[in-house]
């Protein structure tokens, strides 16, 4: 039995990688801000988006992209709130989206009138920590109906975000949920973090999350 | 849960690498750093199933565990059937 060795040393994530800087490049030259939204199942992503595009869809040019494993039900929910396609990915089992799927999406919108796309990623704390999707930055989504030790648990997800939104804050009167100790969590994994509090049900906060919004796109190009 | 996606990607890297050699392939190494939020025995077990099916013919994993977050596939051994040298 003859046995070769083919050194190969090729990371498994390169290929992802590249087709991420193909969509990041894509992105920047038409002035496309992308945001890659991610969270537990439930902890409000879509909810916070269909304020988020009743508000500022117009002005923004906002386009999103939905991550699902079955059914396109989210960009059902979002398209009641924009004249714009919600591309939907249906993964088919998939726990994340990739930047191939992304890529693909990209292709199908209008990016002359888009200055700021969501992607609103698989709900999963894991998974989505490791692809590269070609955002401008990711976003957790932390809602007061978790455990404050969710950054403990998943902390790859929270060292990767540059800004934590905690939702359903308008539950706090009403769970258990100590919040001093969730944000110490959540900036004892990453110190950097920056800390948004919202209600997408009552519109506590949102003001801040907006000017956030605004100050993360850049202005509309007029050499397009 | 994303094991399966990453032994699907490692299988591709193969078969660029191989091209009609992929069924000779009997070994596939692949180093996994400690904080590359890949469970070890998850990933084996993907690459198991993944390395059964055409073009391969059974190639078994071997995971190399290291520090840090790589991920990469280390080398791939093939039996072309010659006599030893």
């Amino acid at each position: 039995m003859a046995v070769r060795t083919i050194e190969v040393r090729e990371r498994v994530m390169a290929r992802n990688n590249e087709i991420a800087a193909e969509v990041r490049s894509r992105l920047a030259e038409y002035g496309v801000t992308a945001i890659n939204l991610v969270s537990s199942p439930g902890s409000g992503k879509t909810t916070l988006l269909e304020r988020t595009l009743a508000v500022l869809g117009e002005e923004m040019g906002i386009a999103i992209i939905t991550g699902d494993v079955q059914t396109q039900n989210d960009a059902d929910r979002l398209a009641a709130y924009t004249p714009r396609v919600v591309n939907a990915v249906v993964t088919n089992g998939a726990c994340h989206l990739d930047a191939l799927q992304v890529l693909t999406a990209v292709d199908e919108i209008d990016l002359n009138r888009t200055r700021l796309l969501f992607i609103e990623n698989v709900g999963n704390l894991v998974c989505p920590a490791s692809w590269d999707l070609g955002e401008k930055e990711m976003i957790v989504l932390f809602a007061v109906t978790e455990g404050e030790d969710k950054p403990l648990k998943y902390p790859k997800m929270f060292q990767n975000a540059r800004r934590v939104v905690m939702t359903k804050i308008d539950l706090l009167p009403h769970v258990p949920f100590d919040m001093d100790r969730a944000v110490a969590n959540a900036l004892s994994v990453n110190p950097a973090l920056e800390v948004i509090h919202v209600s997408a049900l009552t519109g506590q906060g949102l003001d801040r999350w907006f000017d956030f919004l605004r100050a993360a796109a850049r202005p509309v190009s007029t050499s397009g | 849960m994303h094991e399966m996606s990453l032994a699907m990607e490692i299988a591709r890297i193969a078969e660029v690498k191989l091209g009609r050699a992929a069924p000779q392939l009997v070994t596939v190494a692949v180093d996994v750093g400690d904080s590359a939020g890949v469970e070890p025995s998850s990933l084996e077990f993907c690459l198991e199933a993944v390395f059964a099916t055409p073009p391969f013919a059974g190639a078994k994993p071997h995971i190399l565990r290291c520090a840090g977050d790589v991920l990469r596939v280390a080398y791939l051994e093939i039996d072309d059937g010659r006599p030893d040298d």
